[in-house]
C-alpha cells in the first residue's frame, strides 16, 4: 500500500486539485480571491515530465476544472495547456533561493496568462451586455490572483517537486 | 387613709396617636407639594382594566387583522389565478427545500455556491435560491446530490427586477464584483438611492416580489439608458443555509 501510494503520488495529488479548487479557503485569499491552485501542481509535474506531458495534463486539468465551475461558455483549458507546454521547458535550479524565486515568478506569469485568457473570453462574449462594467473587477481579479499565486508558489511547488521526483525515481 | 392615686396607663397610646398624626400630616404635605402625582399614578394602575375603549380597541384591532388576512388571502388567490392565466412563474405548493452551502466562490471569476441538495431531493435547474435577506441566485446545474448556484454577482447572471416606488422594470447584470448593475432602457426613470429592488412581477424566470437589494448609487455617465449599482440584501459570503424555491409554470 505504501509503495502504491509513493508510486502513484502524482495521480493521487492530481485528484485533490479540484477538491482544493472547490474548497476555496477564504483565509488564504485576498478580497475573496484565491491563488490559481492548478498551477502549483502543473509546474513541478511539467518540469519533471516535459512539455508534451504538460500539455496533456493541462488539458485534463482544464476539463475537470471547467466541469466543476459554472463558466457558461468560458474555459480554462487554453491557459492551462499553454502553461503545461511552457512549464515543461524549465528545469530546477541548483541554488535553493533561485529555485524558489523561479517557482514564484513562473507561477505568477502563468496565472497572469490564464487570468488574461479568461478575461478576454468574458470581454468578447459579454461585451454587448456589460460594456466596460467588467473591466475594473476583472483587472482586480487578475492582479490579486497573480500576486497570491506568485507568493505561495515557492512553498507548494518546491514540496511537490521533491515528492514527484522521488515518485518518478521509484517508478523506474 | 386611702392613698388614692390615679395610675395613668394611656400615655404611650397618646404618643403613638400623635406620631401617626404627624406621619399622616407629612404625607399630606408630600401630596400637596407633589400635586397629587402619587395619587394619579396609583389611580392609573388600578383603573387600567376599566378604561373605556380598551376592550373595544382590542376588538377593533383583532377585526382589522382578520379583515387584512382575508384580503391578503383573496389577493393571493387572485394573483395565483392571474399568473396562471398569463403563464408566469409561481411558487409550487410544496414551496422550499432547505440546503447547506458546501462550497463557496464569491470573490473570483467563478461566483458560485454549491449546495448539499441535488436532483435526488427534487432540485431543478433554474430554481431561485434565497437566503436571509433575499435572492442569492439561481440553480445552474444539478448533480444527484448537489446543485450549483450561479450568484447574482456573477457576470453571467442576468435577471429582470422591479422598482416598486416608480413601478419600473430593469435588467440586473452581475459585473464580477459585489455590486451588480441595474440598467433601465430609458433615461426618464426617477430612481433614487435607497429605492427597494425586488424580483419582477412579470418575470417568467423568478417568482414575483422576492427582495433583491437596494439602490446604492446612480451612474451619471450613461447616455441613452440609466444605470445604477445595487447593494444586494442576501450576502452569499456569510450565509451557510439557503432555501431553494420550487417553481411551477
Amino acid at each position: 500500500m505504501d509503495q502504491f501510494l509513493k508510486r502513484n503520488l502524482s495521480i493521487i495529488s492530481f485528484i485533490f486539485i479540484p477538491i482544493l479548487f472547490l474548497w476555496h479557503p477564504n483565509w488564504l485569499g485576498i478580497m475573496g480571491i484565491q491563488p490559481y491552485w492548478p498551477l502549483f501542481w502543473l509546474l513541478p509535474w511539467s518540469m519533471i515530465h516535459g512539455s508534451i506531458n504538460g500539455l496533456i495534463v493541462g488539458l485534463f486539468l482544464g476539463i475537470i476544472l471547467d466541469s466543476i465551475s459554472i463558466g457558461g461558455g468560458f474555459t480554462q483549458i487554453p491557459g492551462l495547456m499553454l502553461c503545461g507546454i511552457w512549464f515543461g521547458r524549465f528545469s530546477k535550479s541548483d541554488n535553493v533561493v533561485v529555485s524558489h524565486f523561479k517557482y514564484g515568478l513562473i507561477c505568477a506569469i502563468g496565472s497572469f496568462l490564464c487570468g488574461s485568457f479568461y478575461f478576454f473570453q468574458f470581454l468578447i462574449q459579454e461585451f454587448p451586455y456589460n460594456k466596460f462594467f467588467l473591466f475594473s473587477p476583472s483587472v482586480k481579479n487578475v492582479l490579486a490572483q497573480v500576486f497570491l499565486t506568485g507568493l505561495l508558489a515557492p512553498l507548494f511547488c518546491s514540496q511537490l517537486f521533491g515528492l514527484f521526483k522521488r515518485s518518478k525515481e521509484k517508478m523506474f | 387613709m386611702l392613698n388614692i392615686r390615679r395610675i395613668y396607663n394611656g400615655r404611650w397610646r397618646h404618643k403613638k396617636k400623635k406620631a401617626i398624626l404627624f406621619i399622616f400630616l407629612l404625607f399630606l404635605v408630600f401630596v400637596r407639594f407633589a400635586k397629587g402625582s402619587f395619587y394619579k399614578d396609583f389611580y392609573y394602575y388600578i383603573s387600567k382594566p376599566f378604561w373605556p375603549g380598551q376592550f373595544q380597541r382590542e376588538v377593533i384591532s383583532s377585526s382589522l387583522d382578520q379583515e387584512l388576512l382575508i384580503k391578503s388571502k383573496q389577493l393571493e388567490n387572485d394573483n395565483k389565478r392571474l399568473r396562471e392565466i398569463l403563464s408566469l412563474q409561481r411558487l409550487s405548493d410544496s414551496e422550499t427545500i432547505s440546503a447547506a452551502v458546501i462550497s463557496r466562490k464569491n470573490g473570483s471569476w467563478w461566483r458560485q455556491i454549491i449546495l448539499n441538495k441535488g436532483s435526488k431531493h427534487g432540485v431543478e435547474v433554474g430554481s431561485p435560491v434565497i437566503g436571509p435577506g433575499g435572492l442569492l441566485g439561481r440553480v445552474k446545474n444539478t448533480s444527484f446530490l448537489t446543485s450549483s448556484v450561479i450568484l447574482l454577482t456573477s457576470p453571467e447572471s442576468k435577471v429582470g427586477v422591479w422598482i416598486d416606488r416608480v413601478q419600473k422594470q430593469g435588467l440586473m447584470v452581475g459585473t464580477g464584483n459585489d455590486y451588480p448593475k441595474l440598467t433601465f432602457y430609458t433615461k426618464d426613470v426617477d430612481i433614487k438611492v435607497g429605492d427597494f429592488v425586488s424580483s419582477s412581477p412579470a418575470s417568467t424566470v423568478l417568482p414575483p416580489n422576492i427582495p433583491v437589494g437596494i439602490i446604492q448609487s446612480v451612474d451619471a455617465n450613461s447616455n441613452s439608458n440609466k444605470t445604477v449599482n445595487v447593494l444586494l440584501l442576501g450576502k452569499p459570503q456569510a450565509i451557510d443555509w439557503v432555501q431553494i424555491l420550487k417553481m411551477k409554470i
